[in-house]
């Protein structure tokens, strides 16, 4: 894919120049559909009633159930609306503009009911795809337990097989179950005992679709949480619940698959589902300081100010792009591999909704900072963005550690070659380094006569390839200098992660920017003016990481940081003295 | 018939030579039914102001008071050591001229105030400007008190915070509370959870069949516990000690349990579970790793030694009362029930000899063969301090 080309300073064009497009007949399609849902949105839904009741009203609820948007993904054949990737990011760029929503839906199509439509067979899928598009059942994806957050080895709930084979006997608890008090319709993980083909019996995670009707299902109470407080969140406890073996999920033993597909293939909503959010808080903060006079002007002069709103409409342009850009990829055909893309719009969309959301609400003073207006909401919701879906942390690991496997394959040989001193290979890496370091340009092919970026766009794009081409080194040498240990280096993987998102983002405006210039959208020399800002800041960022992951550079405190943390850890507090104390 | 000098003789009834009592020892005598405490020595050594007017022999009495400071409990005071250096007459020791400076100006008194100053290092007391303003004054700026001064300035300071793992200044009595320091003090988890196993009954109560039931103290972090619990039950575990534990003056004694360190064959690798992979890999399929060339730790050669799975601190150290320790033990590792456990005890533990006397002068709470010896001075002196 794109961005494992990337780690061996490659720029991959196929799929991501041009950016991709949809059909006529599909965008007039969505349209239709957009019109009234946006309507709906503004005029219905009660954010701040959500928010403060810490529920949806039942009446929202049918509403959406009427609008189809529990089954957005699910075929046409079984009741939904069949909707490719590309379209689900739209309508959850309006879907965003109530956080609590988004998440119930998410919980119940993105993860809930994903299982089915990814792996689940016929029967499974007649069965209850219908039922659950409509939304007279709810879904929810039960994983987490209370021993495991991250760690999905540490689950515990059973399934044994009864005597006569035909159910599974299933026992546990899971915790933070969104839907967990709503949902008819649960994707269960848990342990069930496989044995292998050399006869000896091990543990493996297997899927279930349980029904709540199975009996000996209980919820404990929704918990009381910082922000998406309108969605429904709680224990689900399973007691000697009775799930027939043709509820298995894929295979027995095959659950693990399961839940990375699910995972993996739910990430990239995020993107226009944060730009979505944003473009509307453009909309109020904007009106805000344009009326609001400080010293005879408008907030609005103010270069502190208008700050803050490039800043925004920068984000959600970039995180736009990638996301679009996202789906697009996906929805070719043959069902690519874009996990590591779509973990990086999930990364990329939540830090800057965090970012941006925490600025607007600067732009409002000790307003926003009053429940009267809906920035604190915002705030308290836009948190959970870095935690859920996986953390922000693990993400970026598995951005890198994926990454760096791929091109640790291929450039094995290479660099076996190296460390046994093969005379040829380490002349021609004494050359390419010298030539490097002689400063000469690097040309992937992007600009130029026949290049694939808009002219306007091409100090950009060079920055990009001169980026993509040293990152190609960098990786190269950090997988001969620490080759698998580099599974322990989560600093250097986090640099790693970070660059590449910012080059995933630099391609994904670069390629927006071109389409729109060259089909002459509207207001297309403000995206040039984004684009090029940003990859400007970006090409900064990554000579900066790159040059930390240098050896030897100063910039490079991995060290330092380490002890200090290690000093505190030790003894569990801050350990400097009080600046008042004396020594005698 | 024994070479006679190879063996030690025995002790002479030590014939105590005749004390005179120095000077102005009646100053420190406890009159009527005043407490020995901080007043009474500060009205000693008014009182020897106010009846030498001319300070005659405030040497000696300087001495004689920093001898008697420990018996008031003011040894750690430093207002008291201003007083005592107070006592000196001001500016008579000052050298006026090159000649007195080269050589040492009295150099009885300079002796003296350096007394003073090594007894505040002793213990610990850190000189303040007072202290300085009074040196100068007694006997100028280059002198050797003030040397000592200025030493003491620079390196208590650096060494007041040395020990990364500070022992506080005042032991607790109670040698149950003694003990939880001391497994405290030595377990680097601060996650580990201290158990008492058996409260010491005092040994007065009669009727019970053992009256004197030693405490029972013990220590186990969360990784021990796990450690014992991956213990192959088919190795046995060893009880070992009594091993002593120096607490500022005062000596503990603790067990450990340990096994050897298992062979090599025996060692599982740790699979990595398959479901830890769900967000990222956990490993990379590489055949390479970090080269030596990149590899700046230190060479440090692993101790072969077994693992240590739990500590305890008791009143006694015989097989019997380590027994219930195992036995508190097995309620928390399960395991345990099932490893053969070796007492390998110490015949001789090599504890300070308890003298009759004191064990005669010991709190009724303690119990008589108490691990804790200590020298019976301080002992005297801490509870002086306390009163």
């Amino acid at each position: 894919s794109f961005a494992k080309e990337l780690f061996l300073g490659n720029i991959e064009q196929k799929g991501v120049f041009p950016f991709p497009e949809v059909s006529q007949h599909e965008l007039s399609e969505i349209n239709q559909f957009v019109g009234p849902l946006e309507k709906f949105f503004t005029e219905e839904v009660d954010s701040r009633k959500i928010d403060q009741e810490g529920k949806i009203p039942v009446d929202t609820l049918e509403k959406l159930k009427s609008l189809g948007l529990f089954g957005i993904q699910v075929p046409e054949e079984y009741g939904g609306l069949g909707l490719s990737n590309t379209m689900y990011a739209r309508l959850g760029e309006i879907i965003s503009l109530d956080a609590s929503i988004t998440v119930t839906l998410a919980a119940h199509q993105a993860i809930g009911l994903k299982g089915i439509i990814l792996v689940g067979n016929e029967e499974q899928k007649a069965k209850y795809l219908p039922k659950l598009s409509s939304g007279e059942h709810i879904a929810a994806f039960c994983l987490t337990e209370p021993a495991s957050g991250s760690d999905a080895a540490s689950i515990q709930t059973r399934a044994t097989l009864s005597e006569d084979k035909k159910y599974f006997i299933l026992n546990g608890s899971k915790v933070w179950i969104t839907n967990g008090g709503l949902a008819n319709i649960f994707t269960v993980f848990a342990k069930t005992e496989v044995v292998d083909s050399d006869g000896s019996k091990t543990d493996k995670m297997t899927a279930f679709i349980v029904e709540r009707d199975f009996g000996g299902i209980t919820n404990g109470k929704p918990e009381d949480k910082l922000g998406i407080r309108g969605s429904n969140t709680c224990e689900v406890h399973f007691e000697n619940t009775r799930v027939p073996v043709e509820n298995v999920l894929g295979e027995v033993g095959g659950g693990f698959k399961v839940a990375m597909n699910i995972l993996n293939s739910g990430r990239f909503s995020m993107g226009s589902a944060v730009a979505g959010m944003l473009k509307k808080l453009i909309e109020l903060t904007a009106e805000y300081a344009c009326t609001r006079k400080q010293f005879n002007r408008n907030l609005s002069e103010f270069g502190l100010i208008q700050e803050k709103f490039a800043l925004m409409a920068q984000k959600a342009y970039v995180m736009e792009s990638m996301a679009y850009l996202t789906s697009g990829m996906l929805d070719q055909p043959g069902f690519p591999d874009c996990s590591i893309e779509a973990a990086m719009v999930k990364v990329f969309s939540s830090e800057a909704a965090w970012q941006c959301v925490s600025e607007a609400l600067q732009i409002l003073g000790g307003s926003g900072y009053m429940k009267d207006y809906p920035y604190e909401r915002m705030l308290r919701d836009a948190r959970i963005l870095l935690i859920f879906e996986g953390t922000n942390e693990i993400l970026r690991l598995f951005i890198a550690l994926t990454g760096l496997q791929h091109a640790g394959r291929i450039l094995t040989s290479r660099i076996k070659e190296l460390k046994s001193g093969n005379v040829t290979t380490v002349m021609e890496t004494i050359g390419r380094k010298l030539r490097d370091s002689l400063g000469r340009t690097v040309d992937l092919g992007l600009t130029g006569d026949l290049g694939v970026v808009h002219p306007s766009l091409g100090d950009s794009a060079n920055k990009l390839e001169e980026n993509v081409h040293y990152f190609g080194r960098t990786v190269e040498t950090l997988l001969l200098r620490f080759g698998k240990n580099i599974v322990e280096e989560q600093l250097v993987l986090k640099r790693v992660a970070n660059i590449l998102i910012n080059l995933y983002g630099m391609t994904a405006v670069l390629s927006r920017a071109s389409r729109s210039i060259r089909i002459g959208l509207r207001n297309h020399d403000h995206e040039v003016l984004l684009a090029n800002m940003f990859c400007v800041e970006a090409y900064f960022q990554n000579l900066f990481s790159l040059s930390q992951l240098d050896k030897n550079a100063p910039e490079n405190l991995d060290e330092q940081i380490k002890k200090v943390s290690r000093q505190i850890l030790e003894k569990r507090a801050y350990i400097c003295a009080h600046p008042l104390d004396r020594a005698s | 018939k024994d070479e006679p000098w190879l063996v030690p003789r025995p002790p002479e009834p030590q014939r105590k030579p005749i004390k005179v009592p120095a000077m102005h020892e009646d100053l420190f005598k406890p009159s009527g039914n005043r407490e020995r405490d901080k007043a009474s020595f500060l009205n000693a050594v008014r009182s020897f102001g106010a009846h030498n007017v001319r300070k005659r022999g405030h040497v000696d009495f300087i001495y004689l008071a920093l001898r008697k400071m420990p018996e008031f409990g003011v040894e750690r005071d430093l207002s008291v050591y201003n007083l005592l250096l107070d006592v000196f007459p001001k500016e008579v020791f000052r050298p006026r001229n090159v000649i007195q400076r080269i050589f040492v100006h009295y150099p009885r008194q300079q002796e003296c105030g350096v007394a003073v100053l090594e007894q505040m290092e002793r213990h610990g007391v850190m000189p303040s400007a007072e202290t300085e303003f009074l040196l100068i004054q007694i006997f100028g700026r280059k002198s050797y008190p003030m040397l000592k001064f200025l030493r003491m300035k620079l390196w208590f300071t650096r060494f007041k915070n040395i020990n990364p793992y500070p022992v506080p200044r005042d032991l607790p009595q109670d040698p149950l509370d003694l003990a939880k320091l001391g497994l405290r003090h030595m377990e680097p988890d601060l996650s580990a959870k201290v158990t008492v196993y058996q409260m010491s009954l005092p040994s007065d109560s009669t009727g019970m069949e053992d009256p004197t039931q030693p405490h029972i103290v013990g220590i186990q972090s969360p990784d021990q516990q796990a450690a014992l619990a991956r213990h192959n039950p088919s190795r046995p575990v060893f009880v070992e000690g009594p091993f002593p534990l120096w607490l500022r003056n005062k000596c503990v004694y603790y067990h450990i349990l340990r096994a050897d360190l298992p062979p090599p064959e025996e060692e599982k690798v740790e699979e990595i579970p398959e479901e830890w992979e769900l967000y990222y890999p956990q490993k990379l399929d590489l055949e390479y790793s970090r080269s030596g060339w990149d590899d700046y730790e230190f060479d440090v050669d692993e101790v072969t030694e077994g693992p240590v799975f739990a500590m305890c601190m008791a009143g006694a150290h015989d097989q019997a009362t380590l027994i219930k320790w195992i036995q508190g033990l097995q309620e928390t590792n399960p395991t345990l029930a099932q490893i053969p456990v070796v007492f390998r005890l110490a015949r001789s533990t090599g504890e300070l000899l308890t003298t009759s006397r004191l064990e005669g002068q010991s709190p009724p709470h303690s119990p008589p063969k108490g691990p804790e010896e200590d020298d019976e001075t301080i002992q005297a002196e801490q509870q002086q301090g306390q009163s």
